[in-house]
């Protein structure tokens, strides 16, 4: 792996009396996208701003592009390309004026400026607005105006702070695109708060909160690493209580908790009136036998259960084995823990160790 | 800071400034209002005095400048902050002398283009009187020296603040301060003191000017409050990263 372009080491950042980053370290190679992610207020914000150079560190070491952030920001500048959470818009410049002010400044050759221009538009679909003022412009047009602007004189490293807030699905869509094509030949560092964004486009993720960095990994190694158990949901038609004594008695099953599917559908209610009406008929009549026999009842009865498991490889077909050669079983699925939870656990875990420093 | 990249960054900024004066309402309604004060301080005086001369009308333009500086000068930093421009322009590649610089020249730039507008006024004189032109030409240098100066102190106020009522308010209050600053000499007696706030005195210093003198030591003055207020300008950019 060739060497980093943006490296952090043990970067603190104080405002007067109180530490808003403790002591933070990782980096971002070229041709990495690495997601950095994190509750409100974790200081994703104060980071990337250190990167960018818009603030300086008060203790540790930022380099992008092998220059110091604390010393030779000027000339790191010219590598950076930055988005902040607020796209730095000039409302009364046209989208033209403001892309060629910034192209100017980035030091594009002046007779490269109108390709330049043409590239970035047409990655971040502005031709459209190409001579509007900035002010009429949409939330969706301002963003992806603001992705330009860092996108001019493509620069080693990108920096973006929540680059698709404001855009809809479709534009979502292209926006990733565009970074993901970006990040081919690039570093890019992008904030976020949409999970799945991370794991369709980051090769690694970086969970900070509170200002302390709790993990960087790959998204597959995060969820890999997070829990032991997965579960995997099974609807099946069966007895209840023979099948919950066949389950636990496979190896690797380490839990079971059973609902009827009619409490289920009752609850989940993903299903139209027209199957409700069809099923109407036998569902109660499960249900009033489950009543008047509740434990030991044999009867059938469509329910569905999810078996909690661990690691182990062929459990699932050891449970489809089991479930299907005494009974009926109607659908069968691997539920692997996902980023949400993931990132649920690190942060929600990390304000109990804030509060036993304090 | 040095070097044509130098050059280069500085001259973006103002060509960005000066989009930014002439794309709003600002240069023009500044360059307006000016005029028309102008316009009346001129009539009024020419038909009192019956001369053909300027040294009233500066005077008052003086006045008038003092209160329509803060106007100009009081969006240059704090709209770049409420806008949240500022993260743009500390992040590029831009020293904040470059910024400072580039801002001031925009700035100066209205300044001079009020200036020349007023010049409306010589041609009745030149036409219908004998003005001594060496004497108005003297106090029109005072006074783009003067605005030079109001400008580089409101640039400075404008960098403390993201409020731009709050920039124009404060330059305002200094300004009148180094205006009337002179008048402190009366109630004076030590001689030390009465020099210190001659010194100090934007309008004393004007009002030489005005009267023909073109001293080396009003124009160091003017061009070093500029030199003072924009270092402070471009240190406190420095500091507050």
């Amino acid at each position: 792996m060739s060497s980093p372009v943006i490296a952090l080491e043990s970067v603190v950042k104080r405002y007067g009396s109180r530490t808003i980053i403790h002591g933070i370290s990782f980096s971002v190679a070229k041709g990495e996208i690495v997601g950095f992610l994190g509750p409100n207020g974790a200081g994703k914000t104060t980071t990337m701003r250190m990167i960018a150079g818009a603030t300086a560190a008060s203790s540790g070491k930022v380099s992008v592009a092998g220059f110091d952030m604390a010393t030779q920001n000027h000339q790191a500048a010219r590598h950076i390309g930055y988005l902040p959470e607020h796209p730095p818009l000039y409302d009364s410049l046209q989208v033209d004026a403001y892309l060629r002010f910034v192209a100017k400044v980035k030091g594009v050759p002046r007779a490269g400026v109108a390709n330049e221009l043409d590239r970035v538009c047409t990655a971040c679909r502005l031709e459209s607005v190409y001579h509007r003022e900035v002010y009429k412009l949409s939330k969706g047009f301002r963003q992806r105006l603001g992705l330009a602007q860092a996108l001019l004189g493509s620069p080693q490293v990108l920096l973006l702070d929540e680059p698709t807030s404001g855009l809809d699905p479709g534009q979502i869509q292209e926006t990733r695109e565009v970074i993901r094509a970006f990040g081919e030949q690039h570093a890019v560092l992008l904030s976020t708060h949409i999970l799945p964004e991370v794991t369709m486009i980051c090769q690694r993720v970086a969970i900070i909160n509170n200002g302390r960095l709790l993990a960087v990994d790959s998204p597959q190694g995060l969820q890999r690493a997070s829990e032991q158990t997965s579960s995997v949901l099974l609807h099946v038609r069966a007895p209840e209580q023979h099948l919950r004594a066949e389950l636990l008695a496979i190896a690797g099953v380490v839990g079971v908790s059973v609902q009827a599917f009619a409490d289920a559908a009752a609850r989940s209610g993903p299903y139209s009136d027209a199957d409700a009406a069809t099923h109407s008929g036998p569902r109660s009549d499960a249900r009033d036998a489950a009543n008047s026999a509740p434990a030991t009842t044999d009867e059938w009865a469509s329910l569905i259960v999810e078996c909690q498991v661990d690691e182990r490889d062929g459990v699932e077909a050891a449970i489809a084995r089991a479930v299907a050669t005494r009974w009926q079983l109607l659908k069968l699925e691997r539920r692997q823990p996902t980023l949400e939870n993931v990132f649920l656990r690190y942060v929600s875990a990390a304000p109990a160790t804030e509060e036993l420093a304090a | 800071m040095t070097g044509v990249g130098g050059m280069t960054g500085l001259l973006a900024v103002y060509q960005k400034e000066m989009w930014t004066y002439f794309r709003s309402p600002i240069a023009y309604f500044v360059v307006a209002v000016f005029l028309l004060g102008t316009g009346y301080f001129f009539l009024y005086n020419i038909f009192l005095t019956g001369s053909a001369g300027m040294d009233t009308t500066l005077q008052n333009m003086g006045i008038l400048l003092i209160t329509l500086i803060p106007v100009i000068s009081m969006r240059l930093f704090s709209a770049e902050y409420s806008a949240r421009t500022m993260e743009l322009l500390s992040t590029l590649p831009l020293t904040p002398w470059q910024i400072v610089l580039g801002k001031f020249l925009g700035a100066v730039s209205i300044l001079l283009l009020m200036t020349v507008c007023t010049m409306v006024n010589l041609i009745p004189l030149v036409l219908y009187g004998n003005p001594e032109l060496l004497t108005i030409l003297s106090g029109y240098i005072g006074f783009v020296l003067l605005g030079m100066a109001c400008l580089a102190i409101g640039q400075f106020f404008s960098a403390l603040t993201q409020n731009q009522i709050v920039a124009a308010l404060v330059t305002v209050a200094v300004l009148l301060a180094f205006w009337w600053v002179g008048h402190a000499q009366n109630f004076q007696n030590s001689p030390a003191l009465r020099a210190l706030v001659g010194h100090l005195s934007f309008a004393l210093h004007y009002g030489d000017f005005i009267r023909g003198l073109v001293r080396s030591e009003a124009v160091t003055f003017f061009l070093v409050t500029c030199a003072m207020a924009l270092t402070l300008n471009a240190a406190w950019l420095q500091w507050r990263r």
